[in-house]
């Protein structure tokens, strides 16, 4: 009992330790993260993803509950939407904690595929969104610019494979550890690694060479 | 569809073209923002004597001997005094400038902004004037005027188009013949297509699009905003010297090959006009299934083994074509510059994008045309201005995914346009369906280097007006 109690005085105090520590450095030698970019490598810009998360206005099990009617009441139509947009390989809807998320696979250019999406199925996800907390300008087919950049704030950050190459202007690899404390401090979700079986392949490739129609 | 548009709210080269011969674009800096506003305001005042006037869209009831049209970069509104809540609330790609968008628009390599000519390196490229006419000394007067505005601009560069006969560019096509027709602006009893006519707000900000329900957001405020375009300046240098070698080498390989005989049957390019030999026509063979037209502009999906069909195509009837009779791209392939631009009634992988990314084209050569009798090194190239209301959802869109990625047909899936692509020699391929066979060229170089441009925003005229009254600016406040 007693033993907890100094243990969460420690682990108080070393939290807020950090917290100065990070403000300290912020100040100190704020950094510069390199936004993940297009590959001048054609096959390398396809099966991009996307890791949508998006913080429910109710967070409570009702809450959660509704999001998750919400979802299975417009399943159909989001799947017909998904194939209609013609460039998904995989997408999922999960509920993680108090947030709502949408991860897919996707070919190509991220703000394309946002706005295909919005042309397909933009009305049935602005119904959804009306549950997020902080939710995008609606509808979103008349606020196209404003509705992808809200989700490409919501996409949480891919670290690539080379941590140095997200901190072009760091000098010093032994400050890695740092910029990368600082760059989570700022960005809570974040993609670390994503493999895939078949890469450098287009989902209507795929299709084709399967005999599925494209 | 009416869509009650002022015309004479609108900048006059983005709905219909002029048919000029002569185009001066000057690129410049406000080197005194009052100055630069005060001939703003004297552009759009109706007194000639005052300034050139930026020409609008108002029907003409006499031809026009020189026109006039202004196009801004984000730094250039800065530098008008456009306050920086008004300025984020563009676009995020125009703000970013066409130089940051680089690796998207395959502009690496030679096309690399850092190799790019001067006069778009850095922060102070802020407008476009360019001035349009018949013949080169009233594009000179008219050019001379402009920058005699008491110390308004600073010039960075005047590039000169000088069109050739016949409407011909570089590489020796015939351009400018298949253009968007618009909904209120074009007449529907004389279409010369079977493509669905485009809304307007398919170039114009604050009207209905293409796409069911979307409409771009209008830049703030409204004035400023509504009946803007974008206009995606490019720079675009042709290595025409090594197109016609890649066309001979091609020629010497597919006369070797017997699918040469189905896609030319043997004989026939003595029946052209003027007849050829058969390896020159088999180069004439591949510069059309390159591009999806005959050099002469006769479209491979009317005609696909003759550039001089019988009865002739009337120039009305050069446009009037689709693909979905030719899935497999056995006429027209689906790899060519024009298929991949702008794939028509094709099947397409983004269902609902086939009409949806059209963009009006104005471009003209520079340099001097090449003369294959005499062929001389020379810097040549197209002026070539790309105009759109959503830049990421038309010119990029279309630059990315469909010339460079060929997202649109997983048979085209990861190979460039083979005209236009930052094709590099170890991986790049073209290939065409002959009958049940396939001829495929490989390892040839990027045609086309990209030398500089810009996103511009062509304002509307009660905009440029709406400038004109602002104060501050001058200075670049860069981001
Ligand atoms: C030096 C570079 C270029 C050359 C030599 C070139 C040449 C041509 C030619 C000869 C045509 C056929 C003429 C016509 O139908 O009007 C054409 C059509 C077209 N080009 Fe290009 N082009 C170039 C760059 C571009 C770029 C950068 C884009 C856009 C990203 C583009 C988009 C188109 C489109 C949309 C069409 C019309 C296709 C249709 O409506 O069927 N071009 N081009």
């Amino acid at each position: 009992m007693v033993k907890g109690f100094f243990r969460s005085i420690w682990t108080f105090l070393q939290h807020l330790l950090e917290r100065i520590l990070i403000a300290f450095w912020r100040r100190a030698a704020p950094i510069k993260v390199a936004e993940p970019g297009y590959s001048t490598v054609l096959a390398d810009n396809l099966q991009m993803h996307m890791n949508l998360v998006m913080p429910l206005a109710d967070q409570t099990a009702v809450g959660r509950a509704r999001a998750a009617q919400a979802i299975a009441a417009n399943i159909d139509e989001l799947f017909t939407g998904l194939n209609n947009v013609g460039t998904v390989h995989f997408a999922r809807f999960d509920l993680i904690g108090g947030n709502l998320c949408m991860y897919s696979v996707f070919d190509g250019d991220f703000r394309a595929y946002i706005r295909d999406f919005i042309c397909v199925f933009g009305s049935v996800f602005d119904s959804l969104l009306g549950l997020v907390a902080d939710p995008p300008p609606s509808p979103s087919a008349l606020n196209p610019e404003a509705f992808i950049d809200w989700i490409h704030r919501h996409d949480s950050f891919q670290i690539p494979r080379d941590l140095t190459s997200l901190f072009p202007e760091e000098k010093n690899l032994e400050n890695l550890s740092r910029d990368l404390v600082l760059l989570l401090d700022e960005k809570p979700n974040v993609q670390l690694g994503r493999f895939s079986g078949y890469p450098g392949v287009s989902v209507a490739q795929i299709r084709h060479g399967a005999g599925l129609g494209w | 569809m009416s869509n009650n548009l002022n015309f004479a709210d609108v900048q006059g080269n983005i709905l219909r073209g002029y048919g000029k011969q002569y185009v001066r674009h000057l690129v410049l800096t406000v080197a005194n923002a009052s100055a630069a506003r005060r001939w703003l305001s004297e552009a759009t005042s109706g007194d000639e004597s005052a300034a050139p006037q930026i020409t609008n869209a108002e029907p003409w009831t006499e031809r026009r001997r020189t026109c006039v049209n202004v196009g801004i970069t984000r730094d250039g509104l800065a530098a008008f005094g456009v306050p920086a809540a008004s300025l984020n609330s563009f676009p995020h790609e125009f703000v970013a400038g066409m130089a940051a968008r680089n690796t998207l628009l395959g502009d690496t390599g030679p096309s690399d902004p850092s190799k790019w000519k001067e006069e778009w390196k850095g922060d102070g490229v802020h407008l476009m004037i360019s001035v349009y006419a018949d013949d080169a000394q009233d594009r000179t007067a008219t050019a001379d005027r402009i920058l005699a505005a008491r110390g308004a601009f600073h010039l960075r560069a005047a590039l000169d188009g000088d069109g050739f006969p016949g409407g011909v560019v570089h590489f020796g096509y015939r351009d400018s013949i298949s253009q968007p027709q618009f909904y209120g602006v074009h007449d529907p009893d004389r279409r010369r297509d079977d493509q669905p006519f485009v809304e307007i707000g398919a170039m114009l900000l604050g009207h209905a699009t293409p796409i069911e329900n979307l409409r771009w957001e209008v830049p703030k405020p409204n004035v400023l905003g509504y009946n803007g375009c974008f206009n995606a300046f490019r720079v675009l240098e042709q290595q025409v010297v090594e197109f016609e070698a890649f066309l001979s080498e091609c020629a010497d390989a597919l006369i070797k090959n017997p699918l040469s005989e189905v896609v030319l049957p043997p004989g026939e390019e003595a029946k052209w006009d003027p007849p050829m030999s058969r390896h020159a026509a088999l180069r004439e063979v591949v510069a059309a299934k390159m591009l999806g037209r005959w050099r002469n502009g006769v479209p491979l999906a009317l005609s696909p083994i003759t550039p001089s069909p019988q009865p002739a195509i009337t120039d009305a009837g050069l446009n009037n074509y689709g693909y979905s009779s030719d899935p497999d791209g056995q006429r027209c392939p689906i790899g060519s510059h024009m298929r991949r631009s702008n794939p028509r009634d094709a099947k397409t992988v983004q269902r609902n994008t086939n009409h949806a990314r059209r963009l009006v084209r104005r471009g003209i050569p520079y340099g001097p045309q090449y003369d294959p009798a005499h062929p001389v090194k020379a810097e040549r190239g197209l002026l070539g201005s790309f105009m759109c209301a959503s830049l990421t959802g038309q010119f990029e869109a279309i630059q990315y995914d469909w010339t460079n990625l060929g997202l649109q047909d997983p048979r085209i899936t990861g190979s460039n346009d083979p005209i236009l692509g930052n094709n590099d020699p170890l991986f790049s391929r073209f290939s065409f369906p002959v009958g049940d066979g396939m001829v495929k060229f490989r390892g040839f170089p990027h045609f086309v280097h990209t030398k500089g441009g810009a996103y511009l925003f062509q304002p509307s005229m009660s905009a440029i007006r709406h400038l004109a009254t602002l104060s501050g600016g001058g200075t670049v406040n860069r981001r």
